[in-house]
């Protein structure tokens, strides 16, 4: 895990850049649950997050000469990962319109519940509710739907996300407020079909 | 706030409750197959066929200069205009001189 404390970091990084195989294994496993939560996060449909996720430390490993420790590690390869995930998804293009049809029953209850219940969606309907989340920010673009997902699921702060991300933090603010319109508007035409 | 504010962020407090989509370890020979194939990305080849390259294009320019200075009185004489040195049974010059 990337906040093992035992991990020697710069001790491994110097000794991947002397081309040691074990040490690029090493940092491949170290590294691999922080850039499979990003991929998990933001996978573009019919991706596989396998791929995805080679695609990012091959990537990783080609620049890893210019890595000057001026950010931790972890963030500058998450950099890596978010930069590849949007690039992915800028590929697919077109974000075909999600329609009520489209929703499973349990998506359906589940979104019937969020909007007539004063209440919290049941617990036992949470998978549901995230499938129906990732099916809902499938409609944004990358950048905004990147956003959302860090401040909305993973609630990280605006400058965690600029961390993350590289964006400045007036970049961050202005995407947030721009995608939860956007995202209002998406969810709003889903409902107000459905009940129109 | 608006009502539809109120439902996404209900919506949303559920999906945060959903448990992780899977084991976050690498699966097995991941990490061997791409230190693997990132070593092969960064090996020789690229920069031994670029040096390869550079070595024969250099050899390639003094071959056509050599070529060139050997043969530069016939490649001179190609050029020159010279009417009489056109035999005169050439076809080409008799249709010029019907021509002319």
């Amino acid at each position: 895990m990337p906040d093992d404390q035992s991990f020697d970091l710069a001790g491994c990084l110097g000794r991947v850049r002397q081309r040691d195989q074990t040490a690029a294994r090493e940092l491949v496993e170290h590294l691999h649950p922080l850039v499979i939560r990003i991929v998990r996060a933001h996978l573009p449909r019919r991706v596989s997050e396998e791929d995805l996720a080679q695609d990012i430390f091959l990537k990783m490993f080609t620049r890893i000469d210019q890595y000057q420790g001026a950010v931790p590690f972890t963030h500058w390869v998450s950099r890596i990962a978010v930069t590849t995930c949007i690039d992915q998804l800028r590929a697919q293009k077109r974000r075909p319109e999600l329609r009520w049809a489209d929703l499973s029953e349990r998506e359906t209850d589940v979104l019937d519940s969020a909007i007539t219940n004063e209440n919290d969606v049941a617990p036992d309907e949470a998978l549901a509710a995230r499938e129906l989340v990732q099916k809902l920010l499938g409609q944004l673009k990358p950048e905004d739907r990147m956003v959302i997902q860090y401040l909305d699921l993973d609630q990280k702060s605006i400058a965690e996300i600029s961390q993350l991300t590289g964006w400045n933090k007036t970049l961050v603010k202005v995407r947030a407020f721009r995608a939860r319109r956007k995202l209002q508007r998406f969810y709003r035409e889903l409902t107000e079909k459905e009940h129109a | 706030m608006k009502p539809s504010d109120k439902s996404w962020e209900r919506l949303v407090a559920a999906a945060r409750r959903a448990p992780p989509a899977g084991d976050e370890a690498a699966p097995f020979g991941f990490s061997t197959r791409v230190a693997a194939l990132a070593f092969e990305q960064r090996q020789a080849p690229p920069a031994l066929f670029a040096r390869t390259a550079l070595r024969a294009a250099a050899v390639a320019g003094l071959l056509a200069a050599a070529a060139v200075a050997l043969n530069f009185s016939a490649i001179k004489g190609a050029f020159d205009d010279d009417p009489a040195s056109a035999a005169p049974d050439d076809p080409i010059a008799e249709v010029v001189d019907l021509g002319s």
